[in-house]
């Protein structure tokens, strides 16, 4: 369509631009301004003004992993949030910015707790004096812990209970994470779930929702001065804790391959399995993050080639690396076809990987991966929320924001031999654990977990 | 209960009105009246351009330099709608086996050449549409256009290919009965629309794929992509300038040919009276519970009315009555929500929600008191049409934070052939609906009394608990 010198100039230009410096690519995350309160209340701003709307996140520096006698509390928790504060009936916050137009939700991890609003420009007052209101005067009471400890057990039955997808992995970190307070599910066992009181909320919300452990991202359309000025008016009156705990239990090296097997009413039979890997940030993030991309991204992939193209043993067949503060795990994930033999689609999982160890990958492969990981670092930079979601992260995780132009670094960075020594060093198969969703046996009807 | 739900919304009124306890300093932000919502224009001027060409192709370029990126596409105005119900799933599988090869390249060398770039190839039908389309950076235009005049120009249908994906498609419905909610929306498919194309998945049953065969999926993508019934579409860093003559160029040739006919009428009432149906899944914990009737058409001349009173019944997400009856009050799920589904025909609406198995009654029986309330004893008031006015308004602007948004909307437009101005009037059009307007859109589009109550759970417990409700019919999954 254009003509082909015209287009192999601007190739060439555009290339050298992506890699180094920001002609075309500009990481707007270069004008960031970072404040801190006397409360230690961190704030990051990104004043953006292309478009009239705005990114608001709190993350809150705990998750289910701070978790030390009820477990699932953290998210349990997250839903109290909703529930009212001193000055704002239960859920009249959200309803007050969806009425606006504004999406509001919470989510929590193993790591962090992120409060999240997206509003138009003109409703950016209105969020801030509503979050620093309920970090300032939440109101928990027996009432509303009642009500919503049965959303969240629906919530648990939605998403674990009922789902085979949801119970291998729910199984998997169980066996993988022994020790580390990773090892129980974000959403947390029924039982405790079923037993936290009023005052744990209350405790864990002293504890963990003090100033100090708090970073406010906003990213979007606003005036800077007047935006910290309000903050400070507001989030000024937070508390600062003395110390945040943290669980002192870390990963315990795996000696030896673990095993468990999930019944359940399935018709296509799942594999999930699990390795130890670097927790975030680590030299060797990029290329395990190759090495997913080798197995598992897109068509060309080799696992979609193998399990589900060629040999069409599996329905679906994908590896990743996730990345947690204190730990990583590689996992694998595959559905088998009806009728196909799940230790079967097993043994060609795994052979994919051996073949890795083995043979190692060519330097198109590793060069597409590449291509894809940046490409979606270009993505991520669309909206205003993803934008955030970025900074949020990187603060809590590394306590700065990686520019773009140091991520694009290290995923070139990236040789085949890189790829092929952490598959060695991590994928092995003494320090896998794998975990096998099948349907019951002719003579188990139900599923003997399950109380009614 | 009643009661209750009033008594939130006094309170935030009261909150507005400023009645609420204070904080030192200056007053906080919900006490005071909201600032008139930020309206920017929806395209800024020069960036979009319309054409089409000779042979009846629609263009529709958006361009935005912000990011380096580029997607395009074709977009044919028919979809899994317009074929015969025997052939139910033709669609589906026509458009995977598109990506299957096309032109000099086979499946892998096609999967390779994009992923290469890192860009992605999708082909997707809809109920009402079929679109190829490409996404990358904006260094590989050239390649994405030409992988797009491939596909859409020069599809291999390859028999091989065919045979893998129709194997493929198959699983994917057996894996379907391991998820609840996919199931039951088949079954209340079924329910309402028994006969009717749409009565069937989109991706069909292991039955009508058995029979179908490759010359099949040729001629659903072939007698559908003429140039009349079609537009491309493109969006983000490229020159419209320098594209038009390519687009002529590359499409302009094809010619005009008769356009095959679009969905039949789907049922105006259905069902034409209650009926219970129970989906026998005894391992469940949770049941799924789908109460349905027919809906209203994308077209449909009042359906920003009809949009305002779903809101306020259960689309508005923590501002609807249902979540705050049945989730925030009651505790007995964790999401329930109703809808539309805005098809060229009249597609089910539905309130969809889940619960522990003992408290099925008690949902179900909430959901009925809540359709029919809304329709008699608590119509949407004033106070209340104003809270979702707002929210829809505010939603809008929130929906169109990316270039790749607007464009799919201005598309959505021109497939169902609906003014071209449609955003620029959208905030007027939300701000003129009456109450009278959203009363009437409950009157005439909610029918608790003969609504379908499809549950999908352990029958033995079930059927019991809702027999006084009327017949109860069980089902396999």
């Amino acid at each position: 369509m254009l003509l082909a010198v015209l287009f192999v100039l601007t190739f060439l230009e555009a290339i050298v631009a992506f890699a180094g410096s920001d002609d075309i690519v500009r990481d707007p995350v270069a004008g960031l301004v970072e404040t801190r309160l006397e409360n230690g209340l961190r704030v990051i701003l990104l004043e953006d003004h292309r478009t009239p709307v705005v990114a608001f996140q709190i993350w809150v520096d705990a998750g289910s992993s701070d978790e030390s006698f009820y477990t699932g509390i953290a998210h349990l928790f997250e839903h109290m949030m909703f529930k009212g504060s001193k000055n704002i009936p239960a859920e009249v916050h959200a309803q007050l910015i969806n009425e606006r137009g504004g999406r509001i939700n919470a989510y929590t991890n193993r790591d962090v707790t992120v409060y999240h609003e997206d509003v138009t420009a003109e409703s950016l007052p209105l969020v801030i004096d509503l979050e620093a209101e309920r970090f300032a005067y939440l109101d928990i009471s027996q009432e509303t812990l009642e009500s919503e400890r049965e959303v969240v057990l629906e919530e648990r039955r939605l998403r674990t209970e009922d789902s085979p997808e949801g119970r291998g992995f729910e199984a998997l970190a169980a066996l993988v994470w022994q020790a580390h307070p990773y090892r129980w599910p974000t959403i947390g066992w029924r039982s405790d779930v079923e037993a936290v009181t009023v005052a744990a909320c209350r405790d864990f919300f002293d504890t963990y929702y003090a100033a100090n452990n708090l970073t406010v991202v906003i990213v979007g359309d606003f005036e800077t001065a007047s935006t910290i000025d309000r903050i400070r008016r507001t989030f000024g009156r937070l508390r600062a804790a003395d110390e945040i705990p943290r669980n002192p239990t870390s990963v315990i090296p795996q000696r030896g391959e673990r095993r468990a097997e999930i019944l359940f009413d399935v018709k296509i039979p799942l594999l999930y399995a699990g390795w130890h890997t670097p927790a975030t940030g680590h030299p060797d993030g990029e290329a395990l993050d190759v090495a997913s991309q080798i197995l598992s991204g897109g068509r060309s992939s080799r696992l979609y080639r193998s399990l589900v193209y060629e040999k069409e043993k599996a329905l679906y067949a994908y590896g990743g690396y996730m990345e947690l503060s204190d730990a990583g795990m590689f996992y694998a994930i595959a559905g088998a076809r009806p009728g196909e033999s799940l230790d079967e689609v097993e043994a060609l999982f795994m052979a994919e990987i051996e073949r890795v160890a083995t043979d190692g990958v060519s330097e198109e492969e590793v060069a597409r991966a590449k291509r894809q990981m940046e490409v979606g670092l270009v993505s991520g930079l669309a909206t205003n929320h993803a934008l955030a979601s970025r900074i949020g992260r990187e603060i809590v995780a590394f306590g700065r924001v990686r520019p773009l132009e140091e991520r694009i670094d290290a995923i070139r960075s990236v040789t085949p031999e890189d790829v092929q020594r952490v598959v060695r060093t991590y994928l092995q198969p003494e320090s896998r654990s794998v975990i096998h969703v099948i349907a019951a046996r002719s003579d188990e009807n139900s599923n003997a977990e399950v109380a009614r | 209960m009643k009661r209750e739900y009033k008594s939130v919304i006094a309170v935030a009124m009261l909150l507005f009105l400023g009645l609420g306890c204070g904080l030192s300093g200056p007053r906080p932000a919900w006490e005071v009246p909201p600032p008139p919502p930020v309206e920017n224009p929806i395209v800024s001027s020069g960036d979009l351009h319309r054409t089409t060409l000779p042979n009846g192709l629609k263009v529709i370029l958006l361009e935005d330099d912000r990011l380096p990126r580029v997607a395009l596409g074709i977009t044919l105005r028919r979809g899994a709608g317009s074929v015969d119900p025997s052939q139910a799933g033709v669609a589906e599988l026509a458009v995977e086996v598109m990506q299957r090869g096309a032109g000099d390249r086979d499946a892998l060398a096609l999967a390779k050449v994009v992923e290469d770039v890192g860009a992605s190839l999708s082909v997707a039908s809809g109920w009402d549409t079929t679109t190829v389309s490409l996404s990358g950076l904006s260094i590989d235009q050239e390649l994405l256009f030409e992988i797009l005049e491939d596909v859409a120009l020069r599809p291999r249908f390859d028999r091989k290919e065919f045979e893998k994906a129709r194997a493929e498609q198959q699983a994917a419905i057996v894996a379907a009965q391991d998820e609840p909610a996919t199931l039951i929306r088949w079954h209340v498919l079924r329910v309402l629309y028994e006969g009717h194309r749409y009565g069937q998945p989109r991706i069909g049953t292991e039955e009508t794929l058995s029979r179908l065969d490759v010359d099949q999926t040729r001629a659903y993508w072939v007698d559908r992509f003429v140039p009349g019934n079609a537009i491309f579409w493109a969006v983000g860093d490229f020159d419209a300038a320098e594209w038009i003559p390519e687009i002529q160029r590359a499409f302009g040739g094809m010619s005009q040919g008769p356009v095959v006919e679009n969905t039949p009428p789907a049922a105006t009432r259905s069902p034409s009276e209650r009926r219970i149906v129970v989906v026998d899944k005894p391992d469940l914990v949770q049941a799924r519970i789908i109460v349905a009737h027919e809906g209203i058409a994308r077209t449909e001349s009042t359906r920003i009315a009809v949009d305002l009173m779903n809101d306020a019944l259960g689309g508005s997400g923590f501002s609807s009555r249902l979540m705050k009856t049945i989730r925030s009050d009651e505790g007995l799920t964790y999401g329930v929500g109703s809808g539309f589904a805005l098809r060229s025909e009249p597609g089910p609406f539905s309130v969809s929600t889940f619960t522990r198995v003992s408290k099925v009654r008690r949902v179900v029986d909430l959901v009925l008191e809540e359709m029919d309330a809304i329709r008699n004893a608590r119509p949407v008031g004033e106070e209340e049409l104003a809270r979702f006015v707002s929210y829809n308004v505010g939603r809008f602007g929130l929906s169109l934070e990316t270039s790749d948004a607007v464009l799919s909307s201005l598309v959505d437009l021109d497939v169902y052939d609906l003014p071209e101005n449609s955003l620029d009037t959208y905030r007027s059009r939300v701000r003129a609906v009456t109450l009278e307007e959203v009363a009437s859109a409950a009157e005439l589009r909610l029918h608790p009394d003969r609504a379908a109550i499809v549950v999908l759970g352990p029958a033995a417990i079930l059927v019991p608990e809702l027999e006084d409700l009327g017949p109860v019919e069980v089902r396999q999954p």
